[in-house]
């Protein structure tokens, strides 16, 4: 073939072939080291490029620098004068505060690491992709500024793997914020330690002391700019492939010094990983269920040994673009005032934190919108809505369909264009065996996913729900891209009127928006702008009909609105049945609604849930997801239906029954309530009627 | 609109005057009298161009220029650099900013008088002014020169274009009541005055506003330079508002006294222009600024003459009316005549430097001394860049000798102690004070600088240094010449941020003129030039190759602009002694509050409410209710100690 060339110029005559290596603006950084020694590799000579200011240490003299500076002795002295306290007992407190939190990254661990790490990815994964465009961005930074990296956190791999990135460009390796947990485990935890993560506590209350060694300890690092330092602005590991909303301490600790002006700039990089299968999936469903995730230790890491035999296929990592946050804040926050007080004493303005606020939301839709979606993820929304089965063949074809809307919205689709449609539902569906599988009349079912070891005999429904909400991870991962259409859609399609004007459009999105802005990420403030753009977005691809501008609604139902709709009817079910849980909490004795912890609201409503789905009269198992009534409740809380209140620290919640019921007969028009076994409530004159007891 | 009657002579009889019996501060008579310390003609004529550059800095005989061999030399005699060659400057300057020496930008010959405005003629003015015997013209010339500073604008202006509004006529008053006259003839004519001293500021206080449509007078203080007395009692003189630094301080040399303020241009500004600007000086560790210096001060203000009926060394009397005339920068009134302390001559003067591995070191070190109150006369750190540049400026010597020693402390220096010459920093020191003080204090000072791994570096280089303050501002000249247009700035701030401040001010520098456009590395340098108790004034130079940028001076506005903006990002002043002017009015508001700047525009609405006094400068035009969002109140939040 290669002599009948009709091209001297191309050398393999197959339009078909398409390298694997380099996909779109992708590289794979597993090819070349399936071709050549991991110990070479794990030796080989760093010319690593650091940051002009930087002056080098060990992490012994970061150490002694955060032990000298003039905010831990100021929180010293301050912790002296509150506890009474002598002053060599708090010192000694802040040491070992400080050797908890400390990393101690050094090249030989992180050679180790490294050699350990590209076993691991080895035969793990098929292939991971790294967009080469973002880490060229990032090396010709890192010598000029500072360097914050906020990657997506879905699975325990993303900080291996940003550490492993890192080390295959030559570049300095991160120090990451990691938490506790991983500190308990024997001889991972101090490889890690080793490899630059450091440690911190989840939430440290009032701890003045703790706090100032930590801001200290974050700041002198980026100051000297001694590494990139990474850490997730989500807070936590996302258990639900959804983003959660942005959390603010560590990114107000770490945009400090650019407020106070201890360095010109400081550069921030979103960075989105997309797995195409995410190892803690079944440990994820089962924890949202209410499964107390195992602790972590080293021989659970062992155990989980076997899970190097599976296949978790490819890994994409897209660097965004850098935001330098000099510019980002121009206009927008006045330095000086900072002038009038010494820069160690924690201070933050007003528009310093809003600011921050915009970044952290506008980081995480970064992430969101550089998500690769796998075929997979394509899949799994079409099956969430089939939940009886469906042929192969409807399958690719609602796939397809849902690829088309998903492109159109923006998504970025990894389908590859050698293969046939078949091909590529079959290869998914192999990878993903545990989940689904394809009978003999080529009909896609679930499988049953036996629960992790450490679940101990949970019920049938238990394990119908887990597998459902293993299956709903991969959906949850393209919903970001929906949301804002669906809840238009959702409006519309609910619709009992000929005509809906775009006011009372607005007002139906904004309540919605209110509703699930826990579940998903809206900058705060732009609410307004968001809609016009979903609008704008329906009409001019999904068939909604704006005549002056009012939505003609028959026109407007058709199968995009319907699709969207029912994407989302889950959460919204799932809703109403919390609000109908809280409304049934009825003000019996006291004459007020007996306050619960959150934790057991969550529960009760998931209990409520259960019995639902066992009487048949919902059948959306994900609802018995722990973190979805968490995050109804809190929005109801920010709505007004819910109050809070601190009882011996901890906080107690309770109903607010009035603002409640509005808001539930509200969200009722939204989405198909069943009738449920009914009794009777009065709430001033005014009965409601809910389900009865538990 | 009277001004109100001073002092007369009968209370200065009472006085003992040690060396002048029959000066009468107030008659002008007493200027042609042969008693009066001043025989000799003024230092700077009438017509100041015949012995001043009309577009450059300083004395006309004194240039750099690129001679026959193309190195450096230096004109003239009147300079210890003059007639020699500094053959380390080519080379800097190609390296450092690419000048090319093929690449010449010639100023224009002159302003033809087609592009010099025509005058303003308040006829009444004019015919009441030529009843009095006060000397007055309206030369094209003697106008164009007192229509600017020096502010890169004004002086590339000079060289490439024209001014759309100059003064209408100058004026030279002889004495304090000639400046009364003027001021009552102002007032009753309405016409604008604007004083002018040295000629030497840098913050556009001398620009005439364009929008003024009524005559402008520049008021002259050249012809007023005359030391009125010598008090060694109270070891105080009286001067009058002109006499420009280096000829007060020849005078009071005469009789062994000094006042021992020395700002850089010293050779050119005036005694009223360190008034009415809040100047500093180089020496002012012992001798104090202007506003420590000043006794009494008398200013001509439409209202009248505003002054203080005592001279004693501190009074608590309400409001401090000194204060108002202490950076009032020509806005309220002209200061007429001032007094100041003075000190006896310095016994020993000497010169030092101290290197030091970097610039951190070296400001902690200035922090340390600062701390110890024990700074010499003068203590200034240059950083590397301006190290390196002070060592381009070396003269070509002829000593063997010399340029062995040279060698052999380079090599101590960078072999034996390790020190990076890309890195190093040096001090330079000014000690003075008796024998004994002097070598106290130096060995105080260079014990502090070992604990901070200063090593003393020799008086030559401290010497070195202090010229190039001098030396600066003619070097600005020549960079005209070769596409490179350049800068100083400076600012006060915090002992814990001066660090940072100079590090990113720098680094913004850089920033904007790489987002500018600007092909070539730009010059950033900056040194500490002062130390306090508190913190410390800062000086930067920045210039850069403007080739290939068509609006040179625009460009650098902008990036000056920014710049100050990240000093006052960085919890730096202003200005620490430049003054306000016209350039830095935009920050004037965030500085002193709304309530500040209405209290000014308030005393200004009583002194000078038809603003005869209308230059523009500071608050003037600044108003209150208009358009520009309050300072916001600064609500520091603590953070919230969860993640």
């Amino acid at each position: 073939m290669a002599e009948q060339s009709r091209n001297a110029w191309i050398s393999k005559d197959d339009p078909k072939l398409v390298s694997a290596r380099q996909k779109d603006m992708f590289e794979d950084i597993l090819e070349d080291r399936r071709h050549s020694s991991d110990l070479r590799y794990s030796l080989k000579t760093r010319d690593v490029t650091t940051f002009k200011l930087n002056k080098p240490r060990v992490p012994l003299q970061i150490k002694e620098h955060v032990m000298k500076s003039d905010r831990v002795n100021f929180a010293i002295d301050q912790t002296c004068l509150d506890t009474k306290l002598p002053r060599e007992e708090i010192v000694a407190e802040a040491m070992s505060i400080l050797d908890e939190m400390a990393h101690n990254l050094r090249t030989g661990a992180v050679r180790g690491f490294a050699f350990f790490l590209i076993k691991v990815m080895k035969s793990l994964y098929r292939r991971i992709y790294v967009n080469v465009d973002g880490i060229q961005k990032i090396r010709g930074l890192i010598k000029e500024y500072p360097i914050l990296l906020m990657p997506s956190h879905r699975s325990y791999m993303d900080f291996l793997l940003m550490s492993y990135v890192f080390y295959n460009y030559d570049l300095p390796l991160p120090v990451i914020a990691a938490a506790m947990d991983f500190m308990g485990m024997k001889f991972f935890g101090w490889l890690l330690r080793n490899s630059g993560a450091f440690y911190i506590r989840r939430s440290f209350g009032e701890d003045h002391l703790y706090w100032a060694i930590f801001t200290e300890y974050v700041q002198c690092q980026i100051c000297n700019g001694d590494n990139p330092i990474e850490f997730y602005v989500e807070g936590t590991r996302s258990r639900t492939a959804k983003s959660y909303t942005p959390k603010f301490g560590m990114l107000s600790a770490a945009l400090e010094p650019y407020f106070k002006s201890h360095i010109p700039d400081i550069i921030v990089v979103p960075v989105s990983i997309s797995y195409d299968r995410i190892l803690e999936e079944s440990l994820y469903a089962y924890e949202l269920l209410g499964v107390p995730k195992p602790k972590e230790s080293t021989s659970g890491l062992l155990k989980a040994r076997k899970i190097l035999e599976e296949n978790f296929g490819n890994i994409h990592i897209v660097f965004g673009q850098p935001i330098s946050i000099r510019k980002y804040s121009e206009g927008l926050v006045d330095r000086s005032l900072h002038n009038l007080a010494p820069r160690y004493i924690a201070s933050l303005t007003n528009q310093e934190q809003d600011l921050i606020k915009k970044l952290g939301h506008h980081m995480v839709l970064t992430q969101q919108k550089h998500m690769v979606v796998s075929p997979w993820s394509l899949m799994a929304s079409v099956l969430m809505q089939s939940q009886g089965g469906v042929s192969l063949r409807q399958l690719g074809k609602e796939v397809e369909w849902v690829k088309r809307q998903a492109s159109n919205l923006g998504a970025y689709c990894d389908w590859p264009a050698s293969e046939s449609a078949e091909s590529v539902l079959r290869a998914n569906l192999k990878l993903h065996e545990n989940i689904v599988r394809v009978s003999q009349e080529d009909v896609v079912e679930l499988v049953r996913v036996a629960p992790p070891a450490h679940a101990k005999a949970t019920d049938a429904m238990m394990i119908t729900a887990g597998q459902h909400l293993m299956l709903s991870l991969y959906r949850n991962h393209i919903l970001h891209v929906f949301v804002r259409p669906a809840m238009i859609a959702i409006s519309v399609n609910t619709c009992n009127e000929e005509r809906l004007s775009i006011d009372d459009l607005y007002t139906k999105y904004t309540f919605l928006e209110n509703l699930l802005c826990k579940d998903f990420v809206f900058i705060p403030g732009n609410t307004k702008a968001d809609f016009e753009l979903a609008l704008l977005t329906l009409t001019h691809t999904c068939g909604v009909v704006m005549e002056n501008n009012e939505v003609v609604i028959a026109k407007s139902t058709n199968k995009h609105t319907t699709f969207y709709s029912h994407m989302f009817e889950p959460f919204l079910l799932g809703y109403w049945i919390l609000c109908q849980y809280l409304l049934s909490n009825h003000p019996n004795v006291a004459g007020k609604p007996l306050a619960k912890t959150q934790k057991n609201l969550v529960k009760e409503a998931q209990m409520l849930t259960a019995r639902l789905l066992q009487e048949g009269v919902v059948k959306h198992y994900e609802m018995l997801s722990l973190d979805m009534m968490n995050n109804g409740l809190h929005a109801l809380y920010s709505m007004g239906g819910v109050s809070k209140e601190r009882r011996d620290g901890v906080v107690y919640m309770y109903p607010n029954m009035r603002q409640l019921s509005t808001i539930t007969d509200y969200l009722a028009k939204f989405v198909d309530v069943p009738p449920l076994p009914s009794v009777s409530i009065n709430l001033h004159s005014k009965t409601i009627t809910v389900n009865a007891k538990l | 609109m009277a001004s109100k009657k001073t002092n007369g002579p009968a209370a200065d009889d009472k006085r003992k005057m040690v060396l002048c019996q029959k000066i009468q501060t107030n008659t002008c008579a007493s200027k042609n009298d042969s008693g009066a310390l001043d025989p000799e003609p003024p230092t700077i004529p009438k017509r100041r161009q015949e012995l001043l550059k009309w577009n450059g800095w300083g004395y006309k005989d004194s240039k750099f220029f690129v001679n026959k061999d193309g190195h450096v030399e230096f004109t003239g005699e009147r300079y210890r650099i003059s007639g020699s060659t500094m053959p380390g400057m080519r080379e800097w300057m190609i390296k450092t900013i690419g000048v090319s020496l093929d690449h010449k930008a010639p100023a224009q010959p002159e302003v033809c008088a087609a592009n010099i405005p025509l005058p303003v003629k308040n006829d009444g003015f004019l015919s009441d002014l030529r009843k009095t015997s006060i000397s007055h013209s309206d030369d094209c010339q003697d106008r164009l020169f007192r229509a600017h500073g020096h502010t890169l604008h004004e002086i590339f202006l000079l060289r490439e274009g024209k001014f759309e509004r100059i003064p209408d006529i100058v004026v030279w008053p002889v004495c304090h009541d000639e400046v009364v006259k003027l001021v009552q003839l102002a007032c009753k004519h309405n016409v604008v005055i604007i004083p002018f001293g040295g000629g030497t500021s840098v913050s556009n206080a001398l620009e005439c506003p364009v929008e003024e449509k009524r005559m402008i007078v520049s008021l002259d203080t050249s012809q007023m330079n005359r030391i009125l007395w010598v008090d060694e009692k109270n070891m105080t003189m009286r001067a009058e508002c002109g006499i420009i630094g280096q000829d007060l301080e020849r005078k009071l040399a005469e009789r062994g006294l000094c006042t021992g303020h020395e700002p850089d241009s010293m050779e050119f500004s005036s005694l009223g222009g360190w008034v009415a600007t809040r100047a500093s000086g180089m020496k002012k560790n012992i001798y104090g600024n202007i506003e420590d210096l000043l006794v009494h001060v008398k200013m001509v203000t439409p209202r009248g003459v505003m002054e203080k009926n005592c001279q004693v060394p501190r009074m608590s009397s309400g409001l401090d009316i000194h204060h108002f005339v202490l950076g009032s920068e020509g806005t309220l009134g002209v200061v007429s005549e001032v007094t100041m302390k003075v000190r006896p001559l310095p016994q020993c003067k000497k010169y030092g430097s101290i290197v030091f591995p970097n610039f951190e070191c070296g400001v902690n070190c200035m922090r340390e001394v600062a701390k110890q109150r024990c700074a010499p006369a003068s203590i200034r750190l240059m950083d590397n860049e301006q190290f390196q540049f002070g060592h381009a400026l070396k003269v070509e010597s002829n000593s063997i000798l010399a340029n062995f020693m040279d060698g052999l402390k380079k090599l101590y220096i960078t072999k034996l102690k390790g020190f990076d010459p890309m890195k190093m920093a040096v001090a330079t020191l000014l000690f003075e004070g008796t024998k004994e003080e002097v070598a106290a204090l130096e060995k105080r000072v260079y014990e502090i600088a070992a604990q901070f791994r200063g090593i003393p570096g020799g008086a030559d280089n401290g010497e070195r240094g202090y010229m190039l303050t001098f030396v600066i501002a003619y070097i600005r000249d020549i960079g005209f010449d070769y596409y490179v247009v350049a800068e100083s700035f400076e600012t006060s701030v915090p002992w814990d941020r001066c660090l940072d401040l100079c590090q990113n001010v720098k680094e913004r520098l850089y920033r904007e003129c790489k987002d500018n456009g600007i092909q070539y590395p730009p010059y950033v340098t900056c040194r500490v030039t002062q130390t306090y108790d508190a913190g410390a004034c800062i000086y930067f130079y920045f210039a850069f190759n403007y080739r290939g940028i068509s609006n040179p001076v625009g460009v650098y506005e902008h990036i000056e602009a920014c710049a100050r903006e990240e000093i006052l990002a960085n919890g730096g002043s202003i200005s620490h002694h430049h003054g306000i002017g016209k350039i830095r009015k935009r920050w004037l508001r965030k500085t002193v509050g709304d309530i500040g700047l209405g209290a000014m525009q308030a005393v200004k609405q009583y002194i000078d409410p038809n603003n005869i006094f209308g230059n523009n400068n500071l608050m003037i035009g600044h108003n209150l209710s208009d358009g520009a969002t309050p300072v916001q109140e600064p609500s520091n939040v603590m953070l919230p100690s969860k993640l």
